[in-house]
């Protein structure tokens, strides 16, 4: 049951993130991401990181998603657009990328892979709470400063002038 | 060390978040606005303070995940030096003017306190998070703070867009990591690897480590955005980017490939040899910024091909294993920091007084303002690396160390063709300030801060070639982490 | 803990299934013909739509959804910090408070610096109390 769960969601998050790459309406590109993100927070589930699921719908789908339909929605004629990969090295490129997708597929399958003993987790988010009050405060304390440099520096360029 | 006891070694970084927050607030209250420069630059003097009563120390902080020890000591004064003048100088740039100088302060201080981070780092998260995020981000909004300035917008897009693509590419290589051997500090990962018999899965792992390390420090390949951003940026920040991350840069890197794929007896780990790829990329990156840089026109442009070429001679002694090549690399950096920012120093005054970005605007730049010429003329001849000068004595050890290996000649060579094909575009711009009378040959005074800043750098520039014991002397006491 | 998804995918599944099933459910009971004139109207008794509903955005939706998505990370991390709240007591608030303090300098900064007001309030004459309203530079 849950291999087909699986199957399904994969397949859908690679099917929208072709739409998203190939689609040549900028729109319909953007509504086609929401589904890949999504796609990727049940991917997350089945890592068994339920919070971090959690944080890619919260954020992603609901907060980055409609930042990327406002900045599509800020361009000039959205609708007429018509994007054409210009590219003229496309053939050689997909070539590339296919070939250097193979070669990592290869290594990371061949690869003995450092193997924890196997556990069934419960949620995450207690012991997530944990580290960062305690092994990564640090971290957790500068991405504070981190999201104020954000605040600031987004504010600031998004402000018209 | 105890979350609450590494509090005591981290007073300059306390101060340094303290300053930020202050210039935020400072800027918000109507009649204090003007001050928050002084509190900027008071936050930075008084953070220098702090660091001085932390030399010597050597001790891991919060956990693990960052350490104070005599090596980030060295490079902090890097980055607090860098910082300093940077604030100091953008304030008389006039290409500012009209711009927001209090966040761009904030955001400026902010870059220095993720500099700190990164020269500290000993974990994946603070790697990743001191570097790409704490510095790479405020600086996209610095290098686009001239908003209506188009060259600048595209400077702060393409910097943004290369950023987000190698800092992916570079976590991508910190969960290899973490898959290999299940730990995420820097030691860790040294003591799992040492187990582990994938050197492919290791190359693999080094190749992405080095995208995100090799974008910081503009390394070819992935040197792409220097010459826009560096162009388009405002100078006093092309200045800082090209000096204070660079230098980061070279930080993460010596302490994460001396501590993570080298063993304790300084071999590679696993047999993996990531130190042929680097001479290989350190002869291309150098060999590619020389060549480009020779065809150049406009001046920021030139130093910014000049600074990839200069990253391909430091990487030069991180392809010989040993504690010489870690004190080369400082060395050189602390020459670089003042020859560098000096260089950039006089550009601003250029641009300042005289409008002027190409060659040929800056034809007779020498007779129009004779001394601060002659100091741009030492700065060439340090970035050259003609005695006597600091970039001489910085290319000395870099090369001692790899001739001294005997297992890259061809690297020294390749450097040695290296400096002399640099000397033609450095010396282009000396022709142009020297060897042309200019169109109005009415003298012009540079702003007491500017010029004063461009004296201040030149002097270590000159001096350091004369009499480096000193300096020597500090870096010896700053190798070990 | 996949179990603890389940219902979400069942919610999901259904949900599909039933906007699924409308749609089959209106194609079979609808009348065949007349499919023409306002019944392709986007409001059938309405008010008929005019142009195109991609129209370019004002910069200000932007500037506050920048912001908001700051603040949204900000809450995440309050989530876990809130279940173990209880369990570590006083550091855990102190340590939030850090953080949170850090943010609050970033809420007053784009507070004070009026990128949250929406309507920005300006007169074009004005004394006394109003005199910081004054549109700068409008020619009165």
């Amino acid at each position: 049951m849950a291999e087909v769960a699986f199957i399904i969601i994969a397949a859908i998050t690679l099917a929208s993130a072709f739409f998203v790459v190939f689609s040549s309406n900028l729109m319909y590109s953007g509504v086609a991401l929401f589904f890949t993100l999504f796609g990727v927070a049940g991917l997350y589930v089945f890592l068994y990181a339920d919070f971090l699921a959690a944080t890619q719908i919260m954020v992603y789908v609901g907060g980055i998603m409609v930042l990327i339909l406002f900045g599509i929605m800020l361009t000039n004629k959205i609708a007429s657009t018509d994007l054409r990969q210009a590219n003229r090295g496309r053939f050689m490129a997909g070539l590339s990328a296919f070939i250097l997708f193979l070669l990592i597929s290869a290594i990371a399958v061949t690869t003995q892979w450092h193997t924890g003993s196997p556990q069934f987790l419960d949620t995450t988010v207690a012991k997530l709470g944990m580290m960062i009050l305690y092994q990564y405060l640090l971290p957790f304390e500068v991405a504070s400063i981190l999201l104020l440099a954000a605040l600031i520096g987004a504010a600031l360029l998004s402000r018209k002038k | 060390m105890s979350n609450f006891s590494s509090i005591a070694f981290y007073l300059p970084e306390l101060l340094l978040v303290l300053t930020i927050l202050a210039v935020i607030v400072v800027d918000l209250i109507p009649g204090l606005k003007r001050f928050n420069w002084i509190i900027a630059l008071a936050g930075i003097v008084f953070t220098g303070v702090l660091l001085y009563g932390d030399s010597g120390v050597s001790e891991s902080l919060y956990l693990g995940t960052i350490a104070s020890d005599p090596f980030a000591y060295f490079f902090k004064w890097i980055f607090l030096i860098a910082g300093f003048f940077t604030i100091l100088v953008s304030r008389h740039t006039h290409a500012l003017r009209g711009a927001d100088l209090p966040e761009y302060n904030a955001l400026l201080l902010i870059v220095v306190f993720g500099l700190f981070l990164m020269a500290s780092a000993t974990n994946l998260v603070t790697v990743y998070l001191g570097m790409i995020e704490t510095v790479s981000l405020p600086s996209y909004v610095l290098a686009g703070i001239l908003k209506n300035d188009r060259k600048s917008n595209e400077a702060s897009l393409k910097y943004v867009i290369f950023g987000a693509f190698s800092s992916g590419l570079m976590v991508y290589g910190f969960s290899w990591l973490y898959g290999l051997t299940g730990s995420m500090s820097l030691s860790g990962i040294q003591q799992g690897l040492a187990g582990v018999q994938e050197p492919l899965a290791l190359y693999m792992a080094i190749l992405l480590v080095l995208a995100g390390f090799g974008y910081k420090i503009s390394m070819v390949p992935f040197h792409f955005w220097t010459p826009d951003v560096y162009e388009g940026s405002p100078t006093p920040i092309t200045g800082f980017l090209s000096v204070a991350p660079k230098a980061a840069g070279f930080a993460i890197l010596m302490r994460f490939f001396y501590s993570v794929f080298t063993t304790n007896s300084l071999t590679t780990i696993a047999g993996v040899d990531w130190l042929t790829l680097i001479a290989l990329l350190s002869a291309v990156t150098m060999t590619f910024g020389n060549l480009i840089a020779l065809q150049q026109e406009n001046v920021k442009r030139m130093l910014a091909f000049s600074s990839i070429a200069h990253a391909g001679y430091m990487l030069m002694a991180l392809s010989i294993l040993s504690p010489d090549a870690i004190k080369a690399v400082m060395v050189y950096l602390t020459m670089y920091l003042f020859m560098n920012m000096g260089a950039f120093f006089m550009v601003i005054f250029a641009e300042n007084q005289l409008n002027a970005h190409t060659l040929e605007d800056w034809k007779g730049l020498g007779r129009k303002a004779p001394f601060l010429g002659a100091l741009m003329v030492i700065l060439m001849m340090s970035l050259t690396g003609l005695p006597p000068s600091a970039g001489f004595v910085g290319k000395l050890y870099l090369f001692a160390v790899v001739i001294a290996s005997k297992k890259f000649y061809w690297l020294a060579i390749v450097g040695v063709l290296n400096s002399v094909v640099s000397l033609f575009y450095y010396f282009r711009i000396v022709k142009a300030m020297w060897l042309f009378s200019p169109a109005d040959p009415k003298p012009v005074k540079a702003d007491s801060v500017i010029g004063l800043s461009i004296l201040l750098f030149t002097i270590p520039a000159l001096l350091l070639g004369i009499y480096w014991t000193p300096i020597i002397n500090l870096i010896d006491k700053s190798i070990g982490f | 803990m996949y179990t603890d998804f389940a219902p979400i995918l069942i919610f999901i599944f259904f949900a599909l299934l039933l906007i699924g099933a409308l749609f089959v459910l209106q194609n079979i009971i609808s009348p065949k013909q007349n499919k023409g004139g306002d019944k392709l109207n986007t409001y059938e008794c309405g008010e008929v739509p005019e142009g195109s509903a991609w129209v370019k955005f004002n910069i200000r939706f932007y500037v506050v959804a920048l912001i908001f998505i700051i603040f949204d990370v900000e809450i995440l991390f309050m989530f876990p910090w809130a279940v173990v709240f209880q369990k570590v007591g006083l550091l855990a608030l102190v340590e939030m408070l850090i953080f949170l303090l850090i943010l609050i300098v970033g809420y007053a900064y784009v507070w004070v610096k009026d990128d949250l007001s929406w309507v920005k309030m300006t007169v074009r004459y004005g004394r006394g109390r109003y005199a910081p309203l004054q549109k700068k530079g409008s020619d009165s």
